[in-house]
């Protein structure tokens, strides 16, 4: 019920220090890559099937949007209306495979590539 | 000796939750990582701050640290990210995929799992790689960024501070980031300021100065042991032992306040073995005399009067609640209201307006009708979250608070909290606020339950004693038990405290307003309500800390009352109060633009003495609600030199003395002529009640208060009753008169305590009838403002000199007064 108007300094990010915590980043990204590729000659063995269970009953979400949740947890930064679509997110515990909802930006590039197989899928 | 419950119990609600955000306190789950380097496993959150990566990206890029684990409460439970693959748990290799035609998706590292080609051929798509880490950022999808609320309550750390922490962290995991400030030992401390970037950096700045004040309390009161101190033994109506014995001291000294802990002791003799007990004042007599209640009633050496010793025990409670507030303001977001939050620390906000039905009239049932002035107060306070009102002495501020609290406990938002510094002032509060009718519940400290009140039958202890049903029929049988025994089995004990606690707490719960003070405010018996209207009055008496105990507690409307012309809190540590400890919230307020309500029509002063105040202190401002026929001392024979002008300024020339303590000053000849006075006041018809005599030094009020009932003219017993005392005990209180003895008379030394423009505003306005100053005009000219109320001493024919019976106007020459610096 509270709405505070707070009138911010708009931060300014030091462009030195900007510059600096990118180049950071950057290799500590790199050296990540070539640490794994100096790691890892041969090729790693897949164990990527999705489970079954995954796809039963998976028509209930499949690509079904939602209005973006009220209030204060939404924080959509691009401003992306908000519509959300729910995914299923497959994760190891130890050897189990588990699923999880979870609600992502229709506008992400993950679920883009998803709902144009699908579009190219109904077509056919 | 039994522990007092409060020794207990930790102050500082909403500590810390494990998971907030190292580098800014966010602490909402679905916001924050913990950082999965076994060493590290700190927690950080996805906002970027002041900063151009996230707090955690940051954090793994500085520390270089690359595996993270997400919250239990997070979307997806506590999981540490890894690739679904190959169990890779670098976060900077890491990213989403998803199937080709299902809504489901996977962490895949980027090298070497998203180069193997035969996925493409098992229903995943690879060419939409969604890396963890974007911009600087963690996929806001998968952990969210805090709100812009939750932020701007964050702590605002620079990126400066960030680099810092984490060199800190490399030889330190544990510290913090206040060890990053933390000054020297000699350090002088860090000066309050007009504004804060968060509720850390105000904790910064305060809980040093809290620290140095405790620290400074501490020492000094514990030095304060007394020997050879001479005992009168007593019984009181609740059958405990008192002890009655003199108790001296000195200005800057230990002032003994009702309430406060003492041990005695007697070291034994022939035919007693040693002996000691802790025990609460819980009377003053003017006599100085101070009666200590006992804790133990057995073994009391009662047939011996000679001989014991009396130590202070020092409490750190009102300290230690004051840092707790200070962190429970930092750390727990539904303390204040946001609007609150950050006009407190100085933050621009756009004003809010509270939108509740007004009265149709602003006076309340058993109060006298307000004026003009105390209406607007009112309705203006009414509708804003954070008001001040301003109250020159005798104003009627009392009356104007209870109106107010009158009208906010009837709009249904919840019980109000109604509190002031000093339990005198929460007393007047309560009386008055009862007076309208309404439910009040008066909260003493536990140690001050045996102190007299004058509103006994609104304070929690007694309505629990005297709540008469027959549920509470088993608490009262305990009680008894208690009384008879002085003490309980540990199981009826037990059973009496559960008791006692669940009445207090039903007794509180049904009340519509809780008066207690501010350091009562963090009682343990106060820990589970919330209060969203809170009053303080005196507030400008308080400092910072002592004002936030009573708003942590859920406040979203705030009024404080005050004067800030008038004196402030007393801060005893000249390192706290030289940065800037005695400034009041009130105060800080003011300077930040908020602009106090004034009450404008003063009740108490003939008009003759409300002119130079008005015009000195209130810009000409306070008007008078009296006229002068009803401040006329009909049937008072007293030698005013201007008749019709009930003052005048005494020229003396006596000598200032040190006092024989070493540590104050008196004046023989100003003494004197008080004792003339009251002499010639209590003759011409005034009684002993109806005067007070105010001096600033202790050294001259013992002096006084000795001289009058060794060389008075009249009874003893007269004298004796007259209040002598130092201006800030007379703050907040009248008489119809007053006789202040200034002191100070030297040459070359400045005038010391007559300094500080609101103490001499305080003296001046305590008369209701009249007044007489006595002091060295040519000493005190010096200064500017004593400069001109001397000259308006003099133009009024008020100057005088000559023996009381024949009083001429002085033609003493003022010196020019030195140029004023500030
Ligand atoms: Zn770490
Ligand atoms: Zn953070
Ligand atoms: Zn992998």
């Amino acid at each position: 019920d509270e709405d505070v108007q707070v009138r911010q300094k708009v931060v300014e990010v030091d462009p030195q220090e900007e510059a600096d915590f990118d180049k950071e980043l950057r290799a500590l990204m790199q050296e990540s890559l070539d640490s794994r590729k100096l790691e890892l000659r041969g090729r790693p063995a897949l164990n990527m099937t999705i489970p079954m269970n995954v796809f039963e009953g998976s028509k209930d979400h499949h690509g079904r949007v939602v209005e973006g949740e009220s209030g204060d947890e939404t924080m959509d930064e691009e401003g992306s209306g908000g519509n959300k679509v729910c995914v299923k997110v497959l994760v190891k515990k130890g050897n189990k495979q588990q699923t999880k909802q979870m609600y992502i930006p229709q506008d992400c590039s993950l679920v883009q590539s998803t709902k144009q197989k699908e579009a190219a899928e109904l077509e056919e | 000796e039994e522990p007092v419950e409060d020794e207990n119990y930790e102050y500082g609600k909403g500590s810390f939750t494990e998971h907030a955000c190292r580098y800014c306190g966010v602490q909402n789950p679905a916001c924050v990582v913990r950082c999965n380097v076994p060493s590290c496993r700190k927690w950080f959150c996805n906002s970027r701050g002041n900063t151009s990566g996230s707090h955690i990206v940051n954090h793994l890029v500085r520390a270089k640290h690359k595996e993270v684990c997400l919250h239990k409460d997070s979307p997806l439970g506590e999981t540490i990210l890894e690739c679904y693959n190959c169990g890779c748990r670098n976060v900077f290799l890491l990213g989403f995929i998803s199937a080709k035609t299902e809504s489901v998706v996977v962490l895949l590292c980027r090298e070497p799992c998203l180069s193997v080609n035969a996925l493409k051929d098992m229903n995943w798509d690879l060419s939409q790689w969604c890396p963890l880490i974007d911009d600087r950022c963690f996929l806001q999808w998968l952990v969210k960024i805090p709100s812009e609320q939750e932020q701007l309550r964050a702590r605002q750390i620079s990126a400066q501070q960030i680099n810092k922490v984490e060199e800190l962290w490399k030889t330190n995991p544990d510290a913090s980031l206040e060890d990053l400030e933390k000054p020297g030992v000699d350090d002088e401390p860090q000066p309050v300021a007009l504004k804060y970037e968060d509720a850390y950096q105000y904790q910064n700045v305060f809980a040093p100065l809290i620290k140095l004040e405790a620290d400074y309390d501490k020492t000094m009161k514990e030095s304060q042991s007394k020997d050879n101190v001479t005992i009168r033994w007593d019984i009181g109506l609740n059958k405990k032992r008192i002890a009655y014995f003199v108790f001296p001291k000195e200005d800057n000294e230990l002032r003994l306040v009702p309430g406060d802990e003492l041990r005695l002791r007697y070291s034994g003799d022939a035919t007693h073995p040693a002996w000691q007990s802790v025990g609460h004042v819980i009377k003053l007599t003017a006599q100085e005399e101070v009666a200590l209640e006992l804790r133990a009633s057995q073994g009391v050496p009662v047939d011996v009067n000679h001989g014991f010793s009396v130590d202070f025990v020092w409490k750190s409670t009102s300290f230690d609640r004051m840092q707790g507030a200070m962190k429970t303001f930092a750390v727990d977001e539904t303390s204040v209201s946001g609007y609150i939050y950050h006009h407190l620390l100085g933050h621009e906000v756009e004003g809010q307006v509270v939108r509740n039905t007004l009265p149709r009239r602003f006076g309340a049932p058993g109060l006298p009708e307000l004026n003009a002035s105390q209406v607007f107060a009112v309705k203006s306070v009414l509708q804003k979250p954070i008001s001040l009102i301003q109250g020159p002495p005798g104003t009627g501020k009392t009356v104007t608070s209870a109106a107010i609290v009158y009208h906010m406990a009837k709009q249904g938002q919840g019980q109000v909290l109604v509190c002031a510094p000093s339990n005198v002032a929460v007393d007047q509060l309560a009386e008055k606020i009862s007076a309208t009718g309404l439910k009040v519940v008066r909260l003493c400290a536990k140690s001050r339950e045996a102190v007299i009140s004058p509103v006994e039958h609104l304070t929690l202890h007694y309505q629990v004693r005297h709540l008469d049903t027959s549920e509470k029929s088993e608490l009262h049988k305990l009680q008894q038990l208690k009384d008879e025994q002085g003490e309980l089995s540990s199981s009826d004990e037990k059973k009496y405290k559960a008791l006692k606690r669940a009445t207090e707490r039903e007794i509180s719960q049904s009340a519509d307003v809780i008066c207690c003070t501010c350091v009562g405010a963090g009682d343990p018996r106060l820990s589970n309500f919330r209060f969203r209207q809170v009053l303080i009055d005196e507030s400008t008496q308080a400092t910072e800390p002592e004002c936030l105990i009573p708003l942590v507690l859920g406040v979203k409307q705030v009024v404080l009352v005050g004067d800030h012309c008038q004196l402030g809190p007393v801060i005893m540590c000249k390192k706290a109060a030289r940065a800037g400890l005695a400034q009041s919230l009130f105060e800080r307020l003011v300077l930040l633009g908020v602009k106090p309500f004034r009450l404008q029509v003063q009740y108490r002063m003939h008009p003759c003495l409300s002119e130079f105040p008005s015009n000195s202190f209130y810009e000409g401002t306070l008007q008078n609600g009296v006229t002068i026929n009803e401040r006329q001392s009909t049937g008072i024979d007293f030698p005013w030199p201007v008749p019709n002008r009930p003052m005048f300024f005494y020229v003396q020339m006596g000598q200032e003395e040190i006092s024989a303590s070493g540590t104050s000053y008196l004046n023989r000849t100003e003494a004197a002529n008080v004792e003339k006075i009251v002499t010639t006041f209590l003759r011409s018809g005034v009684i002993p009640s109806q005067i007070g005599v105010i001096t600033p030094y202790e050294g001259q009020r013992a002096y006084i208060v000795n001289y009058m009932s060794r060389n008075g003219a009249l009874r003893q017993q007269l004298y004796k009753e007259i209040e002598v005392a130092s201006v800030d005990s007379f703050q907040g209180r009248e008489k119809d008169y007053i006789i202040l003895s200034c002191v100070r008379s030297n040459e070359h030394q400045g005038i010391g305590f007559l300094n500080d423009p609101r103490r001499l505003n305080v003296a001046l306005t305590r008369a209701r009838y009249g007044i007489v100053m006595l002091g060295n005009p040519k000493v005190l000219s010096k200064q500017p403002l004593w400069n001109s109320l001397l000259t308006h001493y003099k133009e009024n024919e008020c100057l005088v000199e000559g023996p009381l019976n024949n009083l001429k106007q002085s033609m003493v020459q003022f010196q020019k007064p030195k140029k004023i610096y500030n």
